[in-house]
């Protein structure tokens, strides 16, 4: 029987339609219909300015608005072969870690509510409010920053703000371990979450997994350690796990915020005087920018004019998630809400995914025309 | 008599629906972290699952995609009355910034399904969420069930 | 069961009690921390009209630029309005604002200094120096506003970083075309629209051809061409009508249209006019004659020249768009060429 859920369902935060198989209470597979939220984002970026494009890259995505703007901004400073000056490229790290920390506090909120353990769901949240208001204190906004600039970052911090900061971090830290344990060797939790959902480093490869998703199967490879600015200043070890099961997953996620709070004291302790921002004339030319999102890797290619943006496309993390989750995890789970708890343990973000161009296999025919000119 | 209960009842019991209809994600994170300790959204009677089937307000997101133009009121029909619509950011009110040339959205929400309230902001804080919702919820709902049908 | 005496305990304890009763959301959550960025703030008063925060907003719908009515002391004063359904918070208009003090304001912005104001407006002015008369009214006038224009090497040049796209500069100009408002995007579309214009024009010119023939040396011949539909198949193109409007005033400005007419009924076959002509547009059939191939025409006149019985005329048109695109008529001038004939 072909049970659908979505694209509103009680256990779902967006829309996306999950279209699983099952004998009884059994999963045999599932498939996902993506598409409900295409906004055709490309298309609007094409012909403009990047002070107008990163406005809307930062808008591709909710949780991880960050990396999009950082990534965009990024791509332009190669175009020019430029950098941004070290203290913006310190305050870029700055909010990249608390963007992380936000974002994988939710995931696992949202894998807990999946797994209906609402104690931990509340907890995660209650976790990550402090961490908003320093986002909201550093950039001036909670969710969309409006931060990241090409050629630096808008505003300077004084060190009363760095000071609230660290504080912010500190009790975060003193306070995290509880909850980490809580999880970590709590009996009922485990039953739910070890050995369910499963997938193996060869399947994580086949699926193109990326993220916590790929290092909690066995993938070592996380885009900061190659980066720049991560090279050069800071102590940094790739985590990752060989388990590959929904357990493994959240840990992951958890042991990275621990790795994002102490990436956060060293920015703090060893930030640099300097200027936050400087101009860059950007030529014509092509571009692409290869960045470490909260979900995986993240791809900017731009080509421009010197002035608009002649072409753009953008390659999210989700999209290969998802398609891993589908094809890999979600095969001959024992139940129902067990599919749920592991489709949500991929961390989904529908609104990173929807930019593909359909095309039919046999006629070759564009079905959902992206570039579509008329309007 | 039996008006004046049903307005307490109605008014102290809320369930909300969540539906995204193609936005960037932040105001349904915005909405999610009302359910946290610190702005505790079910103190007030107001619990959020997205059911349509037994929603009393439907939180609109996102301007309205190819896919949800008839989906929107296919839900909309399916909530029970009396019910409320509540636009939530930027996108439902105008379509943000992807109403340009060359986008699918059909923004504003409005021409779909009548709309009640509205919160602006890209996205609104969980603070203006909650004081336009309880600014608006309550009351909105018990008027509308003491309109005759 | 222990835990079934320790929630007993902490249930039965007073303070609890109390503070279950008069559970309530902490009013601290209400505040904005110091840095956050609100909807922009418009102080009406500093206004210079000059758009840069309508062009630079990334919203569509945001801001607006409306202008008070007319008093009778005083003009009405121009300022922005922010549409809060629209705005995003994003302080790109605070950042872009060029005056000082700040029209809008809104938030902590440190940076908003001047090498950092990028235009992204939609038209680009220059200056043709062949035109320009060095008045300094330009000069003068920027000086108010952004101070863009500055003289060079006895040239005056605008500064593209530093202009706001105003257009008090082409107001003030008092040499038709000196100054130009370029749009840079739609440039394809700008190429369409007068690729469209040129053919109208010249079809036009073709249906008269007759009556062109027997022009005297002297007499101007006159046609009105109204714009209907020419305006309907330019906003085809693009739907953009001060677009349409600017590029069709700047080519029926510079537009010189040659037109070459050809007497076959004059024609005896001398065959001069063959060798001559560069493109091979002419050429000599023993059945039918000399032909001439319009398209491969380049309308550079040695036929004319060259032709000793006069089959060949030669004309020069020129154009100008009056009125608007509703009502507006582009008046056709032509007359005979006064280019001395060689034979």
């Amino acid at each position: 029987m072909i049970l659908p859920l979505g694209p509103i369902h009680p256990g779902l935060k967006e829309p996306i339609r999950l279209k699983l198989k099952t004998r009884g209470e059994k999963v045999l597979s599932a498939e996902i219909d993506y598409g409900y939220v295409h906004r055709g984002i490309e298309r609007v970026m094409e012909g403009k300015t990047w002070q107008k494009g990163i406005y809307l890259s930062e808008r591709v995505c909710g949780i991880c608005s960050y990396i999009h703007t950082q990534t965009f901004a990024e791509t332009f400073e190669k175009i020019a072969g430029e950098r941004a000056p070290i203290r913006a490229q310190f305050l870029r790290v700055l909010t990249n870690e608390l963007d992380r920390i936000q974002s994988h506090l939710i995931a696992n909120s949202t894998f807990f509510k999946a797994m209906e353990h609402e104690t931990l769901f509340v907890y995660m949240l209650h976790l990550r409010e402090p961490v908003m208001d320093a986002i909201e204190l550093l950039t001036g906004n909670r969710v969309n920053m409006g931060w990241n600039v090409v050629g630096g970052v808008k505003m300077d911090v004084n060190q009363s703000h760095l000071d609230s900061i660290m504080k912010i971090m500190m009790d975060l830290e003193s306070e995290y371990d509880k909850y980490v344990e809580m999880f970590e060797h709590g009996p009922l939790l485990g039953l739910r979450s070890r050995d369910v959902g499963k997938m193996t480093r060869d399947d994580a490869i086949k699926a193109r997994a990326v993220g916590p998703v790929g290092r909690a199967s066995g993938l070592k490879h996380d885009l900061r350690e190659k980066h720049h600015t991560y090279h050069d200043n800071f102590d940094f070890k790739v985590i990752w796990r060989k388990e590959g099961d929904n357990y493994a997953r959240t840990m992951n996620r958890f042991d990275e915020i621990t790795q994002s709070i102490r990436l956060i004291k060293q920015v703090i302790e060893n930030i640099p005087p300097g200027e936050v921002r400087k101009k860059i004339n950007i030529p014509a030319g092509y571009g692409d920018w290869r960045n470490e999102a909260p979900r995986g890797e993240v791809t900017y290619m731009i080509e421009t004019n010197g002035n608009l943006i002649n072409n753009v496309s953008i390659r999210t993390p989700s999209i290969m998630n998802i398609d891993a989750c589908a094809k890999y995890m979600l095969k001959d789970v024992a139940t129902v809400p067990d599919a749920l708890a592991t489709y949500a343990s991929v961390d989904p973000c529908i609104a990173c995914t929807e930019r593909s161009v359909i095309i039919d296999d046999e006629s070759q025919e564009l079905l959902e025309r992206q570039n579509k000119k008329e309007e | 008599m039996l008006d004046a209960l049903k307005d307490v009842i109605r008014k102290s019991s809320i369930h909300v629906c969540l539906i995204n209809t193609g936005g960037c994600n932040g105001c349904d994170i915005e909405v999610v972290a009302l359910l946290s300790p610190r702005y505790d959204l079910e103190q007030y009677g107001i619990y959020v699952h997205n059911n349509p089937r037994e929603a009393d307000v439907i939180l609109v997101t996102g301007a309205v995609t190819e896919q949800w133009r008839e989906k929107l009121q296919r839900i909309y029909s399916k909530a029970p009355e009396p019910k409320i619509v509540v636009a939530i950011g930027n996108c439902p009110l105008s379509g943000d910034v992807f109403n340009q040339e060359g986008s699918s959205v059909y923004a504003p929400v409005s021409d779909f399904i009548p709309v009640d309230a509205e919160i602006p902001g890209c996205p609104p804080r969980p603070s203006e969420i909650l004081a336009a919702i309880l600014g608006v919820g309550p009351d909105a709902i018990a008027a509308k069930g003491r309109q005759k049908p | 069961m222990s835990s079934v005496i320790w929630y007993l305990y902490e249930f039965a304890r007073k303070s609890w009690a109390e503070k279950f009763a008069a559970a309530k959301t902490d009013p601290e959550i209400m505040e904005t921390p110091s840095r956050f960025r609100d909807f922009p703030e418009v102080r009406k008063e500093y206004c210079i009209a000059c758009g840069a925060c309508t062009a630079a907003c990334p919203a569509p719908m945001a801001i607006k630029l409306i202008r008070s009515s007319d008093s009778a002391e005083e003009e009405g004063a121009t300022y922005p309005v922010i549409n809060h359904r629209g705005c995003i918070r994003c302080g790109f208009c605070a950042e872009v604002c060029p005056t000082d003090p700040k029209t809008i304001l809104c938030g902590e912005n440190h940076l908003i200094r001047e090498e950092f104001t990028i235009l992204p407006v939609d038209k680009m002015f220059i200056i043709d120096d062949y035109l320009c008369i060095r008045c300094k009214k330009c000069l003068k006038t920027c000086s108010q506003v952004a101070g863009a224009i500055s003289e060079v090497d006895n040239k005056f040049v605008i500064d593209q970083s530093k202009c706001i796209g105003c257009g008090d500069c082409i107001k003030n100009c008092p040499v038709k075309g000196a100054i130009k408002g370029i749009y840079i995007n739609h440039v394809e579309e700008q190429k369409d629209i007068i690729n469209l214009v040129v053919d109208t024009l010249e079809s036009r010119i073709e249906e008269d051809q007759e009556k062109i023939k027997k022009l005297e040396p002297e007499e101007v011949y006159k046609i009105d061409l109204p714009m209907d539909d020419l305006v309907k198949k330019a906003r085809e193109i693009i739907r953009n009508d001060e677009i349409i409007q600017d590029t069709i005033e700047k080519i029926t400005d510079r537009l010189k249209m040659r037109i070459l007419t050809w007497d076959d009924e004059k024609c005896n076959n001398c065959r001069l006019c063959v060798d001559d002509c560069p493109s091979g547009a002419i050429t000599y059939d023993e059945e039918k004659g000399v032909q001439r191939n319009p398209d491969k025409c380049l309308r550079c006149s040695i036929c004319y020249q060259t032709c000793p019985f006069g089959v060949a005329g030669f004309y020069v048109a020129r154009f100008l768009f009056s009125g608007t695109l509703k009502d507006g008529v582009i008046h056709i001038t032509l007359k005979p060429s006064q280019l001395p004939i060689r034979s």
